[in-house]
């Protein structure tokens, strides 16, 4: 591409708040994050002070993904399942907490 | 601060010899390859976009953003003939602006 440009990873929808008071099936399902997998000019990206250091696998998720439908959703899978671990682990809070705008 | 403003309005003159990038696009691309060395905002600028230089420029660990006057005056001082808000200075050539800044901002 001319410009500038950059492969992003984020979560698409956001997990949904959770109580104390709610079940463990209910808390799984309102756990859920999806992903997506984009590649964008760097002028249309805020860079943040926040950083989050999770390994993604380089070889699933790359730039050649987008010529491929069934590649790009699997690399949509690898990127959920990492998102949702750390998610998980209550780390990071700010990268989970829905953005308002 | 009114002798300050004209220091800094030379060393601005001085500055033709180096690198410069007029304008909020190509100063905020500046800041993102991490060539500028220091921006220079006018005090008229609108806040938000001030704000958001500021903060590329403190991610970006860059020299210092320093408010001058009007825009039109920081236009006048770079010798154009248009007004400029927003100014990134990637290679300083005979300018000595870039080491005198810190003092200054410092001093405040």
């Amino acid at each position: 591409r001319p410009y500038s440009h950059a492969l992003v990873t984020g979560i698409d929808c956001y997990p949904r708040k959770l109580t104390a008071a709610m079940g463990k099936k209910k808390i799984a399902k309102r756990s859920k994050i999806k992903s997506f997998v984009k590649v964008y000019n760097h002028s249309h990206l805020m860079p943040t002070r926040y950083s989050l250091d999770i390994r993604l696998d380089k070889t699933i998720i790359n730039k050649d993904v987008f010529r491929d439908p069934a590649l790009k959703h699997k690399t949509q899978q690898e990127a959920k399942v990492e998102f949702e671990e750390r998610y998980k682990t209550g780390k990071n809070k700010w990268f989970f907490q829905k953005l308002r705008f | 601060m009114k002798k300050s403003l004209e220091s800094i309005n030379s060393q601005l003159q001085l500055m033709g010899s180096g690198k410069y990038m007029l304008g909020y696009k190509q100063t905020l691309k500046m800041i993102r390859q991490g060539t500028a060395k220091l921006v220079v905002l006018a005090n008229n600028g609108p806040a938000l976009r001030k704000s958001e230089i500021e903060y590329y420029a403190m991610l970006a660990k860059i020299g210092v953003h320093h408010y001058s006057g009007n825009n039109i005056e920081l236009g006048t001082a770079c010798g154009k003939y248009y007004r400029v808000c927003t100014l990134a200075l990637t290679e300083p050539g005979d300018s000595t602006i870039i080491r005198s800044m810190p003092e200054q901002t410092g001093g405040k």
